[in-house]
């Protein structure tokens, strides 16, 4: 059966989940403090970053660091308590469906909470700048056509850090130990961001993108570099890596 | 009688041993932190518990607030995953006992994080800093100020979680409050009465009246939340 | 010919086997009554089936596939209900029946028919989590039955059900191998309902079979072996208590 379908099936099952709720009240909790602060944009001439950028910056790095990881960790938490409450899970496996495609459906699901969340992130970027400039007398907008193909980047980084949630999610069954590690991998993602090693732990990548963003356009900051050797290729075999676990993993619990 | 009880649900869903490891990794931050770069916290101006406090506590905190958030729901999940919630309602004890016996395990492994942290804080302090025993004492003091002010957080997950039928909206909600915290304006003291945002205050460098106040605050919003969800039930077996 | 057979199958948990080298044969057409008292080992031999829990040893075959090999295969034939119903309580029972039938490309049309069959078609746009007892195993049975598959494997259907609704589903699954061309695989731990809906009968005790063939053959079995064969189930309980007292007094 074509993953798609099942992909689609899969999202039918997260509906009602107010998932979208929780994520739209990230959007607001995010950018709102952005709008009525906005006055500390025009203090940056230390750091030598240009009102608009520091606005978009700084709003962009409160999403990566930590509200972006942490609700796609809810988002695992969804996905897995969607089928283990009242046992839909045994219904999944007793289709003629394998059980790896239905894995990678719903990490499918995981990848478009996540996209769909990083557009709300940058179509609440664009309301609060306007608003932003409208208090302040200033126009805070940045080209789309820098912005959107930032948040692109900002999702495809992304993708390997969901692939560990996932991993997390279907291999640890015990609730508390999977939305605790989840959460807990995401907090040292800034120190080790500073280290040589950045690229092996994927829960940094998104913050580091920006943090290089952040030196690429503030004349004052250290330029962190984004080498892609060895970035991609450690990135791309994590990825895998996750994937392929998950897969062999999934349902297994269930089927014992 | 529902500590005991509460002891026993809690057997096999893993939340004594996710607090245990998540002790061992807040109290492990502060001295792989101080063991890769003694020199900078040797040069720092101001008194160990200030620099300690200074470099781990708002780390500290956040994985303080996300293992509270994750065991609240958790401690509310094992009710609602098997219906367990409709035989505890029906049983003739109060439903605020239920809160209060989940109070009183959620509580001790608070209590359990920062003695690990304490130690952690402690060992950095002596064998770094070369703190003596009153500048020890004065990192006791700063953990047990944090452990006062992380509280009303504890007791408002908990009230969250009573409230939520899924886990993920509870966790979703714990999570957005905490996000909440980290946004919030620290200068504006009003803004850092937010019991999500109350833990990151440091006592280093607090002016008395204003430990005061965070004390006296921590303590009314700990009641307040407790009030709340007594009122919830109410109003829950009301609309029932 | 059998559509489902059993070779030699095993399934234990540690040192305790739920089911000891079962040998079933479940003829095609037929509706094949499972009966056993609870924790005989009637759900395991049913998940081994559903391929929910691999066999220790053994093995078996359903329509000429073996497991796990063809496990797809083997699903696309079967319609399934094990123990408790199992549903997406944020969902309607439209919408949960709507993800089956997606999943095993059905018309549209087959949501309407399987509501229609348990007679649930009311209630159809309620979350399933606000369901009754009864309509949550009327939904899980619309499950089993949507898209009217080949081999219907069905774990204690009637529980949580009231005297009419029994008596609506046994009806049913009596009815089910004329209309539908299927084979009805039914367990219960009530002798007396698989005597009313099974041509075929298999008893289970311990994960032991004690007993495979028709009704008649059971009582005929009974009288040679001084049994009660004036009432099945009395008959039932007095072949359990017998292996019970074999296996080490165990009542």
């Amino acid at each position: 059966m074509n993953i798609f379908t099942i992909a689609a099936v899969e999202f039918k099952k997260i509906r009602r989940s107010k998932i979208l709720l929780i994520m739209i009240a990230a959007t607001v909790i995010l950018w709102l403090p952005n709008v009525l602060n906005a006055d500390l944009n025009f203090d940056m001439s230390d750091i030598g970053i240009s009102p608009e950028d520091s606005f978009f910056i700084q709003g962009f790095m409160g999403m990566a660091w930590f509200i972006y990881p942490a609700v796609m960790v809810v988002t695992t938490v969804l996905l897995v308590q969607t089928e283990r409450t009242n046992h839909g899970i045994l219904k999944m496996l007793s289709l003629p469906v394998s059980t790896p495609v239905m894995c990678l459906a719903k990490f499918i699901v995981l990848a478009v909470i996540s996209a769909v969340f990083i557009l709300l992130m940058t179509a609440g970027y664009y309301i609060a700048a306007v608003a932003a400039g409208t208090l302040h007398d200033y126009i805070f907008i940045l080209s789309p056509a820098y912005v959107l193909p930032f948040a692109g980047k900002l999702y495809l980084a992304s993708l390997p850090m969901l692939t560990v949630f996932w991993l997390i999610a279907v291999c640890i069954s015990t609730p508390v130990f999977s939305i605790g590690a989840g959460l807990v991998l995401i907090v040292p993602s800034v120190l080790i961001n500073n280290t040589k090693g950045w690229f092996l732990y994927p829960m940094g990548y998104p913050f580091y993108l920006i943090m290089s963003e952040y030196g690429e356009v503030a004349e004052n900051i250290g330029k962190n570099t984004v080498d892609l050797i060895p970035w991609i290729p450690v990135a791309v075999c994590i990825s895998l890596f996750c994937l392929l676990i998950s897969c062999l993993c999934f349902g297994r619990n269930e089927r014992r | 009688m529902s500590f005991r009880l509460e002891c026993k649900k809690i057997r096999r869903t893993g939340l004594a041993g996710a607090f245990i490891a998540g002790s061992i990794i807040a109290a492990a931050l502060p001295v792989i932190n101080t063991a890769a770069r003694p020199d900078t916290f040797t040069s720092m101006a101001g008194s160990p518990a200030a620099v300690l406090a200074d470099s781990n506590l708002q780390i500290i905190s956040m994985l303080n607030l996300l293992l509270i958030t994750a065991g609240a729901c958790i401690l509310y999940h094992m009710e609602y995953a098997d219906n367990a919630i409709q035989k505890m309602q029906s049983l003739p004890i109060r439903e605020s006992g239920l809160f209060s016996g989940k109070c009183g395990i959620l509580l001790p492994f608070l209590v359990l994080m920062f003695v690990f942290e304490a130690a952690s804080l402690c060992f950095c302090g002596g064998y770094w800093l070369n703190a003596g025993r009153e500048e020890l004492v004065e990192v006791l003091q700063t953990l047990g100020f944090t452990m006062l002010l992380t509280l009303p957080a504890a007791v408002t997950a908990l009230v969250i979680a009573s409230a939520c039928r899924n886990l993920w909206t509870a966790l979703g909600i714990g999570i957005l409050c905490i996000f909440l915290a980290t946004m919030l304006p620290a200068d504006i003291f009003i803004a850092s009465l937010f019991p999500y945002a109350l833990p990151f205050q440091l006592l280093p460098g607090m002016g008395t009246d204003r430990v005061i106040h965070y004390c006296i605050a921590a303590v009314c919003e700990a009641a307040a939340a407790c009030a709340a969800e007594i009122i919830y039930l109410k109003v829950r077996r009301l609309s029932a | 010919m059998n559509i489902i057979q059993t070779r030699n199958l095993t399934k234990s948990y540690g040192d305790f086997t739920a089911v000891s080298n079962l040998n079933l044969h479940v003829p095609k057409g037929s509706v094949y009554g499972f009966v056993g008292p609870n924790g005989a080992g009637k759900s395991t031999t049913m998940k081994m089936f559903l391929g929910l829990t691999r066999p220790s040893s053994g093995a078996f075959v359903i329509d000429k596939m073996s497991y796990p090999h063809n496990r797809v295969k083997i699903l696309r034939e079967i319609g399934s209900f094990i123990e408790a119903p199992a549903f997406y309580g944020n969902l309607t029972g439209e919408e949960n029946l709507d993800i089956i039938r997606r999943i095993l490309r059905l018309p549209r049309s087959s949501v309407d028919d399987a509501l229609e069959l348990v007679d649930l078609t009311p209630h159809k746009k309620r979350l399933a989590r606000k369901y009754s007892l009864g309509m949550k195993q009327r939904l899980g049975l619309a499950g089993a039955l949507l898209g009217r598959p080949p081999i219907l494997i069905l774990d204690e259907p009637t529980n949580g059900l009231d005297p009419v609704g029994i008596h609506e589903i046994r009806t049913l699954i009596r009815t089910l191998p004329e209309k539908f061309n299927c084979t009805v695989f039914v367990s219960s731990h009530l002798l007396s309902e698989i005597e009313l809906m099974a041509d075929h009968i298999g008893i289970l005790n311990h994960g032991h079979l004690l007993f495979e063939g028709t009704p008649e053959e059971l009582k005929e079995k009974a009288a040679f072996e001084g049994y009660p064969d004036d009432n099945l189930e009395d008959m039932f309980l007095a072949l359990i208590e017998e292996d019970n007292i074999k296996r080490g007094g165990v009542k």
